[in-house]
């Protein structure tokens, strides 16, 4: 799977993802199902998961429905459907913006001769590292009478806001998804089916359009919804473009009023379209997993000449561009900026310090609580352990800012101590992101004989020491992998953080987004290169050398 | 695998450690205000007292909702909010304590609660921001309500969840009505007005050329000019009487039941020491409420500025309206 | 070597199905202890189901297993793998990859039993060898060190599950030596699961055939050999001739010849023959004619034709050496009588040529 000679796009284990979107397929041997039942403490371990998240959230639904209907109004309005079809409208230019461009990347890079195929490969990944409001700051703060273009060139290019801000920066932060499942899906595909079509006459476009787009289509579609859910539940970026979309709606009834009702009765609308998108992605994906997987021959690389060789490259180019190097200089061109205009410019070491404790904490600890999961799903699999492992998914799916409202209220009512704590920051971080970790260890597992864990057991070992002496050192290489992605989407990670944090405690989202809202750009743009650089190391391990990232 | 357990806890003291506050004497103080305003002043004072201070930076209606549901127990020591209804919203919920006299008598009585719930620490005067190349003061209109008008559009900036805006919300209602403020707020979302996040990013659009004019508080544009000497915002101060010529403080009370009364009681003392009044008087370009403390150079007189009579008490008593009204509007 | 009165491994009605699959059906074993045990039988018959629900991995939906002197599983019991004391050798092997072989082969025991990892390492013949990591070992060095581990704790019983399945042929049968002798001289009880029946007769004291989730007959080797409970078990067993005949007072006819038959069974029966049985001996007046023979060295199999063209295999040594045309009378040791397809009729005499 890793050394196919026709591509080198990076292999399955997508960062943010990891392995929830499709195991490879041949991973894992055949395994039998273990024939005793799961321990009741093991059922409990994993269940325990699901409560940090589900409790709130469903106490939050039920103070919604026995709300009164004065709180109702707030849904209910011409407003709040001007608000729904704006989200809408964003959702669909983005989600559209990044399957074209995602599937373009893909296809130059996996099937024509471009060349430099694991080159152009991580350069469309790591978008993925940067979150959507650092691209937004960058964009405002380059744009303008007084950005960044028009001091450099004295051309005054129109600021970047509103609309076509959010969308320009969410679908930078979302193709690579698409990229990714289609690449992915590319190389799995048979090439005798395209040369086949070839044979028969067809021109490039027509084979494309006709054989190897239909084929894609359930890959392409899951990783299209998954582009969806993350625009709807995007918070950073619609609030700094000060789009009026949903999430920045929930937030500014938050703060702006003192009654926390409308805002949960928002909130659970967003919830319930989140799942249903969820739902379209789930028949989406299963129906992607029943394809063959023969192992594939080397697919004939399509040539590219002349005037197509340079549209490819310019493509890419430009999406490189926009995607990296863009972001990059602008924050740094910032930074000098503000040096030069004799501004304070210091590396926030406050910030630096709750960030990495933050997502070190949360990591770990997803990790820990992957184990219970993955244990159950892979060896003592059933239709009960499937919902289980569903859940997960699904807690990973609902926006962050909704299940940060929910914590919240829960919290300062029944939580006493644990209210404003950085303890349960870190749990909500971890259950939030818990999927990755799941996605990882599980393909992990899949990996390992279960023939060792019996080994061990009649050797009269009980199932901790197991677990200890057998289980977590066969798969720790995987169980790292998923922490690193949950280390990195805690780096990222901003309306939970605002809503739950200590006080005092402040992370590199916060201070980014905090100084980005007040247009304080040479301190948001310190602060943005900070957390690129701190996210550098994980980052360079899970998306340029996956095969070290993978057991 | 011990060094690894080792490592985590360590990570989880330290995390813990930079969320709570050292050895000594503690205060918890949520502010309203901005860090980028205040934090320097508390650094003195943590300097000059030895208590640790730690601060929960938002917006003060957010904080003020955020008191009212953690009730009594709170972790909150003191209240330092932007706008006297936040602060009365509090007060109302009887969430404060009675201040000491001689706290509560330093300011003008016009400028601290009725029933010495709250005090006033510093003044500050709504004006439209308004960037000095695309505007002349002739166009601007005598009273908030001309930015309405059509040729009006997309032109002036508000910030919906900020306190200020909401007091100045609130006394409009005071002064108007509950309908008039609702076809006022109506009319601006209608009229496209841009929403930004607080004063500061109004300001800062403004000169940056993002949007032309914005209702935020007086001070912004001097700290401006201060950072920038090529700055082209300036104030406009309406020339009649109106809601948006609200002239109204910021101020602190201490929360009820805080176990950290004295340190409390001595924080809010020092924002109304001569040392922080000039703070404000010179570093924020507010308006000093102790007697005495000279205003910067520059500011007109607080007295000079066309204000209308409202009963600052009162304004907590609409704050609650007027958020269902901006959120009505569409603003919010 | 216990000499304990009671079965090592007593399983009683065992039953276990898989959704609409039934593995075991109300599944009989009794295992003597310090014997060793094969079960044999063709793949989907539920032998290594039993041999799962017998250490433990699998829980049976009804009927109970008897350990030594413990219910190990039954109504209101079912004790985990690791209290069990039973010792399993995976077909696999299912070496723990990032120990080494004297971790491994040490992991049953509590610590500081050195002593005993080195005693078994030498009795597998790996001594010296405990630093080696898997990765590094041959198929038969690996096999010896899971047997090893799993001998290591001295577990009640040891349960092998196709154990030379993944060795080459050469390998295959040296194994098969060694881990009898290995197991003879640990004086252990163990059942090993198969389903190759010559791995079986020859390692196994006593063989219990398995078909679709029973145990269809339980004996000693050469005594199931040669008296398979009924034809199928009998073509499991090894080659056989199959003929019908006529049961009467006193004897049985067939194709082959009459032989004396004291059994109850009366008219239409079926007649198993085992081709080693029966000795053509050259005769130009003999009945049957050869038609073809297979050489393989050490003997050869006869293809014969009877006066009715029936055709029967024969097993004969190497010489004399048979060709097609040949002329030959037969000569036959022993018959099996079976009537319809119930268990053998009794023991039946060789012929009084």
């Amino acid at each position: 799977m890793n050394d196919r000679p026709g591509g080198a796009a990076p292999q399955v284990q997508s960062p943010e993802i990891g392995g929830v979107l499709e195991a490879p397929p041949g991973s894992g041997k055949r395994y039998e199902r273990t024939g005793r039942a799961a321990p009741p403490w093991l059922w409990a371990a994993g269940l325990l998961v699901l409560v940090p998240i589900g409790v709130p959230v469903a106490s939050m639904l039920a103070r919604v429905l026995g709300a009164s209907d004065g709180a109702w109004d707030v849904l209910f309005n011409a407003r709040t459907a001007e608000l729904v079809l704006r989200s809408a409208l964003l959702t669909l230019l983005v989600t559209t913006a990044a399957t074209v461009i995602g599937i373009a990347a893909a296809w130059i890079i996996v099937r024509t001769d471009l060349g430099a195929p694991r080159l152009w490969g991580v350069l469309m990944l790591l978008p993925l590292v940067i979150p959507s409001y650092v691209f937004a700051l960058s964009f405002l703060a380059a744009t303008g009478p007084r950005g960044l273009v028009a001091d450099l060139t004295g051309i005054a290019v129109p600021f970047l806001d509103g609309l076509p801000g959010a969308w320009l920066a969410l679908t930078l932060s979302t193709f690579p998804y698409v990229f990714l499942v289609t690449a992915a899906a590319l190389q799995r595909l048979d090439p005798a089916l395209e040369e086949a079509a070839r044979g028969l006459g067809a021109s490039t476009w027509r084979v494309f359009r006709t054989v190897t787009l239909p084929l894609l289509r359930p890959a392409v579609g899951a990783g299209a919804l998954l582009a969806a859910l993350y625009t709807l539940s995007d918070f950073g970026a619609v609030s700094l473009m000060r789009f009026d979309a949903f999430t920045r709606v929930i937030y500014a009834q938050y703060a702006g009023r003192l009654d926390r009702t409308p805002a949960a009765v928002l909130s659970i609308a967003l919830i319930v379209i989140a799942l249903g998108i969820l739902w379209a992605e789930q028949r989406t994906r299963g129906r992607a997993s029943h394809y063959s997987h023969r192992p594939i021959r080397r697919p004939t690389r399509h040539r590219l000449e002349g005037r197509r060789r340079a549209v490819a490259v310019l493509f890419l180019g430009t999406i490189a561009a926009l995607g990296v190097i863009v972001p990059v200089t602008v924050l740094v061109a910032w930074v000098v900026r503000g040096i030069d205009a004799g501004e304070q410019i210091a590396v926030p070491w406050n910030a630096v310090a709750g960030s990495v404790v933050g997502s070190v904490l949360a990591a770990v600890l997803a990790m820990a609580a992957a184990l219970p999961v993955v244990v159950l799903a892979v060896r003592y699999r059933s239709r009960r352990t499937e919902a289980l492992e569903r859940s997960v998914y699904v807690m990973f799916s609902l926006p962050h800012i909704t299940v940060a409202l929910a914590v919240l209220i829960f919290a300062v009512r029944y939580l006493g101590p644990l209210y404003q704590s950085l303890a349960l920051l870190v749990v909500i971080y971890a259950t939030m992101f818990l999927a990755q970790a799941t996605g990882a260890a599980k393909a992990s597992l899949l990996q390992v004989d279960p023939h060792l864990e019996e080994a061990a057991r009649s050797l009269g070992k009980g199932p901790f020491r197991v677990l200890r002496d057998v289980t977590i050192p066969l798969i720790w290489r995987g169980l790292l992998a998923g922490g690193a992605l949950v280390f990195l989407t805690t780096m990222k990670e901003l309306p939970a953080t605002l809503l739950l944090r200590p006080t005092g405690f402040e992370t590199l989202a916060v201070r980014i987004w905090a100084a980005a809202d007040e247009l304080f750009y040479a301190r948001a743009a310190t602060a943005a290169l900070v957390l690129l650089a701190v996210s550098a190391v994980p980052a360079y391990v899970l998306i340029v050398r996956p095969k070290d990232a993978t057991s | 695998m011990r060094q690894v357990t080792v490592f985590i806890v360590a990570l989880a003291l330290l995390g813990s450690a930079c969320s709570d506050s050292g050895f000594g004497d503690t205060v918890t103080v949520y502010s309203g205000r901005s860090e980028e305003l205040i934090a320097p002043l508390i650094e003195r004072f943590e300097e000059q007292t030895g208590i640790d201070v730690a601060v929960r930076y938002a917006g003060s209606t957010e904080l003020a909702a955020t008191i009212l549901e953690e009730g009594a127990g709170g972790p909150a020591d003191v209240f330092f909010a932007q706008d006297p209804a936040s602060l009365g919203t509090v007060a109302l919920a009887g969430r404060f304590s009675e201040l000491p006299e001689d706290i509560h008598a330093a300011v003008p009585a016009r400028f601290a609660d009725a029933a010495g719930r709250w005090v006033g620490v510093s003044g500050r005067a709504r004006v439209v921001a308004y960037d000095t190349t695309v505007v002349s003061v002739d166009e601007l209109p005598a009273t908030e309500d001309g930015f309405t008008a059509s040729d009006w559009r997309g032109r002036t900036a508000l910030a919906p969840t900020n306190g200020s805006f909401l007091a100045f919300v609130a006394a409009k209602i005071l002064l108007e009505g509950e309908a008039a403020t609702l076809a006022w707020l109506t009319s601006m979302a209608d009229n496209d007005a841009p929403t930004y996040a607080g004063n500061s990013a109004i300001v800062a659009a403004v000169d940056d050329g993002q949007v032309e004019t914005g209702l935020v508080n007086h001070y912004y544009r001097y700290r401006l000019a201060v950072e920038g000497p090529d700055t082209v915002v300036e104030n406009y101060f309406f020339p009649e009487a109106t809601a948006g010529s609200l002239v109204m403080p910021a101020g602190a009370g201490i929360l009820a039941g805080t176990p950290h009364r004295d340190a409390a009681t001595t924080f809010v003392e020092y924002l109304l020491s001569p040392e922080a009044q000039e703070y404000f008087a010179t570093e924020t370009y507010e308006y000093p409420l102790v007697p005495g403390v000279p205003v910067a150079s520059g500011l007109p007189p607080l007295g000079s500025i066309p204000t209308p009579a409202v009963d600052l008490s009162l304004l907590a008593t609409e704050l609650d309206t007027a958020t269902d009204l901006v959120a009505e509007a569409g603003l919010l | 070597m216990t000499t304990a009165p009671e079965p090592a491994i007593h399983c009683h009605s065992v039953s276990r199905r898989f959704g609409s699959t039934v593995a075991l059906s109300e599944f009989e074993l009794v295992v003597a202890p310090g014997s060793i045990l094969s079960l044999l039988g063709p793949s989907g018959c539920g032998k290594t189901t039993a041999l799962r629900v017998i250490a433990g991995f699998e829980d049976p939906d009804s009927g109970s297993v008897t350990i030594g002197e413990r219910t190990v599983v039954g109504p209101g019991v079912s004790l985990p793998p690791e209290r069990r004391r039973v010792g399993m050798v995976f077909q696999d092997y299912a070496l723990f990859p990032h120990m080494s072989v004297a971790e491994n082969v040490a992991y049953g025991l509590s610590s500081g039993e050195l002593g005993r990892v080195y005693e078994v390492l030498e009795l597998v013949g790996l001594a010296g060898m405990g630093d080696r990591m898997p990765y590094e070992l041959s198929g038969g060095e690996q096999q010896r060190v899971a047997l090893a581990r799993a001998l290591a704790p001295r577990p009640t019983v040891v349960l092998l599950d196709e154990p030379f399945s993944n060795l080459d042929a050469p390998q295959r049968e040296r194994m098969r030596r060694e881990v009898r002798r290995i197991l003879l001289e640990a004086g252990a009880t163990a059942v090993f699961v198969t389903h190759d029946q010559a791995e079986a007769l020859a390692v196994a004291d006593m063989v219990a055939v398995m078909r679709e989730g029973r145990v269809v007959q339980v004996g000693a080797p050469h005594i199931i050999y040669a008296r398979p409970s009924d034809p199928w078990v009998a073509g499991f067993l090894g080659d056989r001739v199959l003929v019908p005949g006529t049961a009467g007072i006193g004897q049985v006819v067939t194709p082959l010849g009459a032989f004396p038959y004291r059994g109850r069974a009366n008219g239409d029966v079926q007649v198993m023959i085992r081709p080693e049985w029966i000795h053509p001996i050259p005769d130009d007046d003999g009945a049957a004619t050869v038609v073809d023979r297979e050489f393989y060295g050490h003997d050869q199999m006869v293809l014969l034709e009877l006066p009715d063209g029936q055709h029967v295999q024969a097993r004969i040594g190497p010489r004399p050496l048979l060709d097609p045309g040949d002329r030959v009378s037969l000569g036959i040791d022993e018959v099996v009588v079976y009537h319809g397809s119930d268990l053998a009729a009794p023991p039946v005499v060789p012929p009084a040529d």
